[in-house]
Parts: C-alpha cells; sequence; structure tokens
C-alpha cells in the first residue's frame, strides 16, 4: 500500500461537512486539509466538536452534508472504500480500547492474522518490532489489566502501528492517564511525528502542539476557530475565543 | 521494638479468631451450640439410616422392617430400571456405553483443548453419532431400537446435550439479531425471543408433541423426540440469548471501535471481540441456564418419555417396593447432584480462568 500512495494526493481533506446528533449542530461546514506527513493538532474546549472530526474521519461516526476524502478515496456508504480506509487509518483513543482477554502480544497480533492475513509467526515478528518501539517488549505476554495507563497507552499505539497506518488519530490520547505517565506516551508520540507519520491529535498537551505541530486548529461549537502555526497560534492569537481558551489552559 | 514488627500486617490468632466469630457475645455462644448440635444430630441421622442400619442387597429386602434404616435393596433389585428405563434388557450395555459416550464428549467439550469450532463440531457430531448408532441400532448387526423405548439415565443425558448443544449456537443467533442496527431484524428477534419466553416450557413441549403432526407435513415431523427435543432447544435458547446479550451489553462501545479501526469485520469483531467478553461478562447466569435445563428435562415425563425421575417412579411402582419411595428418590437425587454439581463446579473454574488479568 506504501509505494501505490501519491504524496501529491492530500492525507484527509473535509469539505463543508456538517453533522448532527438529532437536533445538535455538531459540526458546521468544516474545511480542512491536512497534507501527507503533515501533523495536526486540534484543541478546544469540550463539546467543541473536535473528537467528532477525527471519529469521521475513520467513519466511527458519519457526517451528513459534505465531502471527506481519506488518500484519495471518497467515504461514503460504499463498504469496501470504508473498509480500505480503515486499515490504512489508526486510532487512538482516549480509553486505550485495547482488548481485556487478550495478551499484550495478541492485542498487536489479532488484525494483523485476520485482516493483513500473516502468518502468526510473521505477525507476532512484527507485533514485537512495535512493542519494542513504544518500549514495551517485557509485557507482551501479559494481559491489558496488569498495565499501567501509560503502558497500556504505549500498546494501543503499537497496535495500530502494526497495521502499517499512513494516518494515526489521535482522540485525546493522554487525558484519560494519571499525570507522571503522561510524558511516556507523549514520548512516544513525538518519536513517530519526527519519522514522519502523517498525525491529527486532539489534544490539551500545548507544549506538544509547540513542539511537533504543523498547524494547530481551534475549534469552538462545532466550527474551526482559528488554525495557524504553532508559534503564531500560541503566541499571537487572532481571534477573542482562542485568547479566551488559551488563557484557560495556559494560567497554571 | 524493632522496626521489622511494622512490615507485616498484625496477625490475629486462630483460637482468637474462632472466638471472636462464634463465641463473642452471651447470645452468640447460644447460637453457635445450638447450631452445632442441630448440625450434628441431623447427619448422626442421616449416616445411622443411610450407613449403618442400611440393608444393601435385594434378597434381604425382607430384613429392612426390622433393620429400621435405609433399604437400598430396592437400588440393588431395580436400578436397571432407573438407569435403563423400557429399553429392552438384554441390550442395556448399549445404553450404558452410549451414556459414557455422551458423557465423555460433554466433558470433552469442556476442556480448553478442545476449544475451536473445527474440533468442537468433529467431536460432538462423532458423539451424537456413536449415541444415535447404539441407542437407535439398525446396523453392524444391532437390533433396532426406536427412541419410544429410550429411557433413564442415557434419555436424561441425550435430551440435555441435544437441547445444550442446538440451544447455544441458536441463543447467539438470537442475541446478535436482537442488537442488529437494523430496527426490523432487531424486532423480528425481539418479538421470537419474548414470545417462546413468555409461553411455559409445559406448552412448547405439548405443542411439539401432540399438535405440530397436526400442521407439519409428514416428512418434516420426525420423531416426538426430536421435536420435543427443538421445542426444548428454542426456549432454552431464547433464555440463554438473554443471558447472552446481557453480557454484550456489558462490553464498552469502544471495544468495538477499536476493533472497527483495526479493519476487522462484523463476524471477526462478533467472535474474537464480542463474544468472549459477554461470556465472561455473563457466565454465571449462562451456567445457571444449563443447570436449571438439565433439571428441567424431566418434565418430558409428561409428554410420555422415561426420563430418570419417571423411571425411578416406576421402580419403587410395583409390589412390595412400593414403600421403599425415599431410597429411590435419595439415590436419583444424588445422581442429579453429581451432574449439576460438576457443572457448577466447572462453571466456577471458568470464571477463574476467564478472570485472568481483569484483576
Amino acid at each position: 500500500m506504501v509505494d501505490q500512495v501519491n504524496s501529491d494526493i492530500p492525507a484527509v481533506t473535509m469539505e463543508q461537512v456538517n453533522k448532527w446528533f438529532d437536533d445538535f449542530h455538531v459540526l458546521k461546514d468544516i474545511n480542512l486539509q491536512v497534507a501527507d506527513g503533515e501533523k495536526v493538532v486540534v484543541c478546544g474546549p469540550s463539546g467543541s466538536g473536535k473528537s467528532t472530526l477525527i471519529r469521521c474521519i475513520c467513519k466511527l461516526e458519519d457526517h451528513q452534508r459534505g465531502t471527506i476524502k481519506v488518500l484519495g478515496t471518497e467515504l461514503n456508504d460504499n463498504v469496501a472504500n470504508i473498509d480500505e480506509i480503515r486499515r490504512e487509518v489508526g486510532m487512538v483513543f482516549q480509553q486505550f480500547n485495547l482488548f481485556p482477554h487478550m495478551t499484550v502480544l495478541e492485542n498487536c497480533t489479532l488484525a494483523l492474522t485476520l485482516v493483513r492475513k500473516k502468518s502468526r509467526k510473521e505477525a507476532e515478528a512484527i507485533a514485537m518490532q512495535f512493542l519494542e518501539k513504544v518500549r514495551i517488549p517485557e509485557q507482551s505476554a501479559k494481559y491489558p489489566g496488569e498495565l499501567s495507563g501509560g503502558q497500556q497507552q504505549r500498546v494501543a499505539i503499537a497496535r495500530s502501528l502494526c497495521m502499517n497506518p499512513e494516518i494515526l488519530l489521535f482522540d485525546e490520547p493522554t487525558s484519560a492517564l494519571d499525570p507522571e505517565m503522561i510524558s511516556e506516551v507523549l514520548d512516544v508520540m513525538v518519536a513517530l511525528a519526527e519519522e514522519g507519520m502523517t498525525m491529527v491529535c486532539v489534544t490539551h498537551e500545548m507544549g506538544f502542539a509547540r513542539r511537533v505541530a504543523d498547524r494547530v486548529i481551534f475549534m469552538d461549537q462545532g466550527e474551526i476557530v482559528e488554525q495557524n502555526s504553532p508559534h503564531k497560534f500560541f503566541d499571537n492569537p487572532s481571534n477573542e475565543r482562542t485568547k479566551l481558551f488559551l488563557s484557560q489552559i495556559l494560567q497554571h | 521494638m524493632t522496626d521489622a514488627t511494622y512490615k507485616l500486617p498484625p496477625q490475629t490468632p486462630f483460637l482468637r479468631k474462632i472466638q471472636n466469630s462464634l463465641f463473642s457475645s452471651p447470645l452468640n455462644t447460644l447460637l453457635s451450640i445450638a447450631t452445632a448440635v442441630f448440625f450434628i444430630f441431623i447427619i448422626v441421622k442421616f449416616v445411622d439410616w443411610a450407613f449403618l442400619s442400611s440393608i444393601w442387597h435385594a434378597e434381604d429386602e425382607p430384613l429392612c422392617k426390622e433393620a429400621g434404616g435405609a433399604c437400598w435393596s430396592v437400588i440393588d433389585a431395580r436400578h436397571r430400571i432407573i438407569f435403563f428405563g423400557l429399553f429392552p434388557y438384554e441390550e442395556h450395555w448399549r445404553s450404558t456405553v452410549a451414556c459414557a459416550v455422551m458423557i465423555t464428549t460433554i466433558v470433552a467439550s469442556c476442556i480448553p483443548w478442545f476449544w475451536s469450532a473445527a474440533k468442537l463440531s468433529t467431536l460432538w457430531l462423532l458423539g451424537f453419532c456413536t449415541f444415535y448408532l447404539l441407542m437407535h441400532g439398525g446396523l453392524f448387526g444391532l437390533s433396532v431400537i426406536t427412541p419410544e423405548r429410550w429411557g433413564g439415565l442415557a434419555l436424561t443425558i441425550f435430551i440435555f446435550a441435544a437441547v445444550s448443544i442446538i440451544g447455544m449456537p441458536l441463543s447467539i443467533v438470537l442475541a446478535l439479531g436482537r442488537r442488529s442496527k437494523l430496527p426490523v431484524i432487531a424486532r423480528l428477534f425481539g418479538l421470537f425471543i419474548d414470545f417462546f419466553r413468555s409461553l411455559p416450557l409445559l406448552t412448547i413441549l405439548f405443542t411439539a408433541a401432540v399438535i405440530t403432526p397436526f400442521v407439519l407435513p409428514g416428512w418434516l415431523q420426525g420423531d416426538k423426540l426430536y421435536r420435543v427435543i427443538v421445542g426444548f432447544a428454542i426456549f432454552f435458547a431464547c433464555y440463554q440469548a438473554e443471558n447472552i446479550r446481557a453480557g454484550l451489553q456489558a462490553i464498552p462501545s469502544g471495544q468495538d471501535e477499536a476493533g472497527l479501526t483495526l479493519g476487522l469485520k462484523y463476524m471477526q469483531r462478533v467472535t474474537r471481540i464480542q463474544l468472549p467478553q459477554a461470556f465472561r461478562n455473563s457466565l454465571p447466569s449462562i451456567v445457571n441456564q444449563f443447570v436449571i435445563t438439565f433439571k428441567e428435562t424431566s418434565i418430558v415425563t409428561i409428554v410420555g418419555f422415561f426420563e430418570i425421575l419417571a423411571s425411578g417412579s416406576a421402580a419403587f411402582g410395583t409390589g412390595k417396593w412400593t414403600v421403599y419411595y425415599i431410597e429411590v428418590y435419595v439415590f436419583i437425587a444424588t445422581i442429579y447432584f453429581i451432574f449439576v454439581f460438576s457443572l457448577s463446579r466447572y462453571g466456577a473454574y471458568l470464571e477463574r480462568k476467564l478472570r485472568v488479568g481483569h484483576g
């Protein structure tokens, strides 16, 4: 798949995307383009639609209007398209969502054997390689319930990486962690960013945003209010709502 | 005091624990002693009745009245009726082997090594074929014995095994159907489940045995026993489906989403992610349903089958044995107890096994 992807094609294109939960208008005329290899951080107050935005990219949520293209393929009701895109887009969740009845290694090899059709041996080799990358190979025989939150999230990242995704989406990956575990997860994410992975991260870790983001997007009430380079975004925000938000989260 | 003293929690001596829990106040002491006396009395009485003052051999039956204990002579004389019902006397070995085959199959399918679709289906196909061949005959020079003459323990085990093996896959289909995203499918499955759950088992068995022959074409009717088993299996499946559905509902939605984003297909998510967790979540009620079903097999008596309880009644139903019904019932209760207790112990083992890593 890797060599088939033309780097001219944007990783994600969203045009006039609208979504409603019943009567509640969660996404309003979203226009967003993420280039291949780009790292985008999405932030905003809770309920602003930022999680919904990235869940739309891997079709965990349906949008009702507008078009979303991922790696040049449009997300519509075509099941084959959706399957193809889900194989190429990885997602890391706030609650890790590891499979509790499988060991760390089995969590990582499951999709390799079922979706990528690798042999068990090959799958385990790939899984161990990524578990080493997130610095947790010694825990491979344990069950998720035996690991700390930070370790679980690193396993979840390794599980996504095993599928060799083109794009990795992060939905508040550090929000459910105890403070002392946040940096071990962010370190892994920084390393991935430096290797050129295309990333869309919903996060409030502003240090991380400053360090790796090519672009920071601020959302409020379902709209993209402001987007800019981290430098301009943090030091010179133009919108009043952005200023208010930044003053609230940066005052401590 | 050294530092080491503080490294371990303070220990209460064993005798002090006993004293604290049983004799902490005059009332507690009184209750403890009264309970102990009561249980010792019961146990002594029972041991005396069942073992010390009891008569064991069929020919010693005349001694029973004076002995005052259990008259196990009735079991010695009539156990073949209890175990085999109306099965022809000289063919009892077939029923015995068939029982052994079915119990082996059940025990084997409880062993984790057999837990793959291929192994389990081979095992059960072999088990059922052997059982059927032995019981029904008609091949290899075995005389034909039709299901109306099957009886006793073999029939009880056969009905239980057949109901479980038809009912369990059906219950999974029903549970998944009821959770379908398509409202029409979900409603239809819900209606089916609630319809059969709201009928008494007795009604379903009667309908299967007596009424369906008027409705179904001849080639679809099959033997009365098979119709009763299918009816029973549907009833079982509807209850079991609700247990499984409860287990499915307890799984956080993130589990399925994680499966989706890894590109797993519906059946892969169901078999690898949802069902294993659903079984773990509702294992106690799933095992419970099996236990209930094993005991409810005795209801088939009502449509004319001689399973073990009915055969037991036949065992003390004639001549001099009519007074020894307690012994027969104690004997049958022991058989039920062995099966049901094994089943619930196995359930407890599974719970421990599946709890690995869940804290």
